[in-house]
């Protein structure tokens, strides 16, 4: 992981300034990166009108300083309050790529997490560059900040962001070794059906670092989970997200409190958590990671 | 019995329905969400430089293909409808209805999954699905039953559920992150038409639709009955699989780019019938202009109707089709 992440940070070092495109009265810079998928494309030196195609991708552009360059977003970025105003281009899913075109970007970020490729291809048919983020997880979301910054020409800041970012993170681990047991949480981010997340997402990163062990860490991706497959894997730790809009997350909370055997339960350790922070590789992951340290380990609960 | 080829009908059913395509063309290109409108178009369209340069870009390059792969579809799928009327002799049967499009889908879903590249393997899959379901469906209709041959429409739908059912399993049993976008695929979705898919579909209806014409006499004859056709020189079977392998190739290679499109085959067809007469000569022609201008349309209000993005095709296609079929149905009733 950290190998493979640091050949694509020396994939982007060098940072050529290349030719101008002349003939137009704003003949912009333009010059060569290679983006998080290692592919090469040609931006401009100075992006001025960018689209992110997801939320995530809205939250670091914001968080490097450069929110005020975004023209378009996808239709949930809410947050900070300031991207409420931005147009929007469908959701990141599925794109508009006639509104995209429209609001004539000189720059797409987006991210390998769900847009479509085809919609990535068709937008670079159109002329327009599209930087593909990939991060998956804190070290990647955390290089995303700083390849964002870079391409945005706020690198100064993006790298007090990051490394603000990183320390938190070591942090959070240092409490996390000092408490040496690791209890077995169970993140649901689905209420019907009870749906959890597994091995290779960011969630089970976020349950390690956290000093905890995934009670889903058997299965990959994003299992289901009938009641009894809950009574067996008998978690220490539940925490709900509010993902699923419009549930009554008190109705969950006490739907678990049906099976008073799990010991998650018996001890009074089912919570529900704003899902805002949780679902988005952005900085706030950050923010999810300390609150779900301290719903694990309140014995060492963080100043 | 062969009939002089109809040419002045033909001609005047072209005459009559290529304007329809020509004002469907423009109206898909003139709106959508990024702008424009018929001035700008007409503008752009006489070369006139555009007071927002990026509007070509939408017309010629967004909306083009797309207006293009709804017509090629349209035409396909009316077409497709057309000869499994001709062919089961029930007015109701049609490429969705019958679960071949179903069947087409699970290829490319399958041609997908298996990592084939989506050009051209994952449309070849998606053919030999529609043919695997053809064939099921062609052995159903071997059987003798009581209900004659409704019972082939019905194996049908029961193939389209059971196709439905697969689909559903493929995607709740994988996790593949492949799968991710496909349920706007499902549902029909021409919004990332790209000009490759466009030469693709095109190369093959034109080829199918030429040969349907050329098989047009054929389904003529079919109409009498097969004992009537057979007793009158037709080779049955070789008629039979000609036209089965061909409406798949062109069924399958449109559900590969556009997914599952719903009644299209019922409401131009029989529209068709209605204007000019039951002659396949005139109505290969007929259906493949009016299921062009029909689609573009569909897409059209897809695009222009929801207040923020946009819906799937399929949705348009399916709340217009359904409705034609019970009214269908009532008229064979009677």
């Amino acid at each position: 992981m950290s190998g493979s992440l640091s050949r694509r940070l020396a994939h982007l070092a060098p940072v050529f300034l290349l030719f101008l495109v002349g003939g137009e009265a704003a003949a912009a810079e333009k010059r060569v990166l290679f983006d998080q998928l290692g592919r090469r494309l040609e931006v401009p030196a100075e992006p001025r009108r960018v689209v992110a195609l997801a939320e995530s991708v809205t939250e670091i552009v914001f968080a490097v300083g450069r929110g005020d360059r975004l023209v378009g977003t996808t239709r949930f970025a809410d947050h900070p309050p300031e991207a409420i105003r931005i147009p929007r281009v469908g959701t990141y899913i599925q794109l508009d790529i006639e509104r995209i075109a429209a609001l004539r970007p000189d720059l797409c970020i987006g991210t390998r997490d769900g847009n479509p490729r085809a919609a990535v291809e068709r937008l670079e048919a159109l002329g327009i560059p599209v930087y593909v983020t990939h991060p998956m997880g804190l070290a990647a979301m955390i290089a995303s900040v700083r390849e964002i910054g870079r391409l945005l020409n706020a690198a100064e800041k993006a790298e007090e962001v990051a490394s603000d970012l990183e320390r938190r993170i070591a942090q959070v681990a240092l409490r996390a070794q000092s408490a040496g047991r690791r209890p077995r949480v169970f993140f649901q981010i689905g209420v019907d059906p009870v749906v959890s997340a597994g091995r290779g997402t960011f969630l089970h990163e976020l349950i390690e670092a956290a000093g905890g062990e995934n009670a889903a860490g058997e299965a990959e991706g994003y299992p289901h989970y009938s009641p009894e497959h809950l009574l067996r894997l008998a978690p220490e730790v539940v925490v709900i997200t509010t993902m699923s809009q419009g549930a009554d997350f008190e109705a969950v909370r006490r739907a678990w409190q049906r099976f008073p055997r799990i010991p998650a339960v018996r001890d009074g350790r089912v919570h529900v958590v704003d899902a805002a922070v949780f679902n988005r590789p952005a900085p706030r992951l950050v923010d999810g990671l300390e609150q779900l340290a301290r719903l694990v380990h309140p014995e060492i609960a963080a100043p | 019995m062969r009939t002089p080829l109809p040419l002045a009908r033909i001609v005047r059913v072209k005459l009559l329905l290529l304007p329809l395509l020509a004002a469907a063309v423009l109206a898909g290109l003139a709106w959508g969400s990024g702008g424009g409108g018929p001035q700008a178009l007409f503008r752009a369209l006489a070369g006139i430089p555009l007071d927002d340069p990026v509007l070509a870009d939408i017309f010629w390059k967004i909306r083009l293909p797309r207006v293009l792969l709804a017509a090629l579809t349209g035409a396909v799928l009316s077409l497709g409808g057309l000869v499994f009327q001709a062919l089961l002799r029930n007015p109701l049967a049609e490429p969705y209805i019958l679960g071949i499009s179903g069947g087409a889908a699970i290829g490319a879903i399958l041609g997908i999954l298996a990592g084939l590249p989506r050009f051209p393997w994952g449309s070849l899959a998606s053919f030999a699905g529609a043919l695997g379901t053809v064939g099921l469906l062609v052995l159903f209709a071997s059987w003798k039953t009581a209900l004659g041959k409704d019972a082939l429409l019905l194996s049908g739908v029961m193939i389209n559920a059971f196709c439905g059912a697969v689909i559903l399993f493929l995607i709740s049993v994988t996790s593949d992150v492949r799968l991710f976008n496909i349920l706007s695929w499902l549902m029909g979705d021409l919004s990332l038409a790209a000009m490759e898919q466009v030469v693709l579909l095109a190369a093959v209806t034109a080829a199918c639709a030429a040969a349907l014409f050329f098989l047009s006499h054929g389904m003529n004859l079919l109409l009498l009955g097969r004992d009537a056709a057979r007793s009158l020189g037709v080779p049955l079977e070789a008629l039979t699989w000609g036209l089965l392998t061909l409406t798949s190739l062109m069924v399958g290679v449109s559900v590969s780019l556009c997914g599952l499109l719903g009644f299209v085959g019922l409401v131009m067809p029989h529209l068709m019938r209605l204007l000019f007469g039951p002659d396949h000569r005139v109505l290969v022609p007929a259906c493949v202009l009016a299921g062009a201008s029909y689609m573009i349309l569909c897409d059209l209000l897809a695009r222009v109707l929801p207040r923020q993005g946009e819906m799937p095709v399929g949705v348009v296609t399916a709340l217009i089709g359904a409705p034609t079929f019970i009214f269908l149905l009532r008229r064979a009733v009677r």
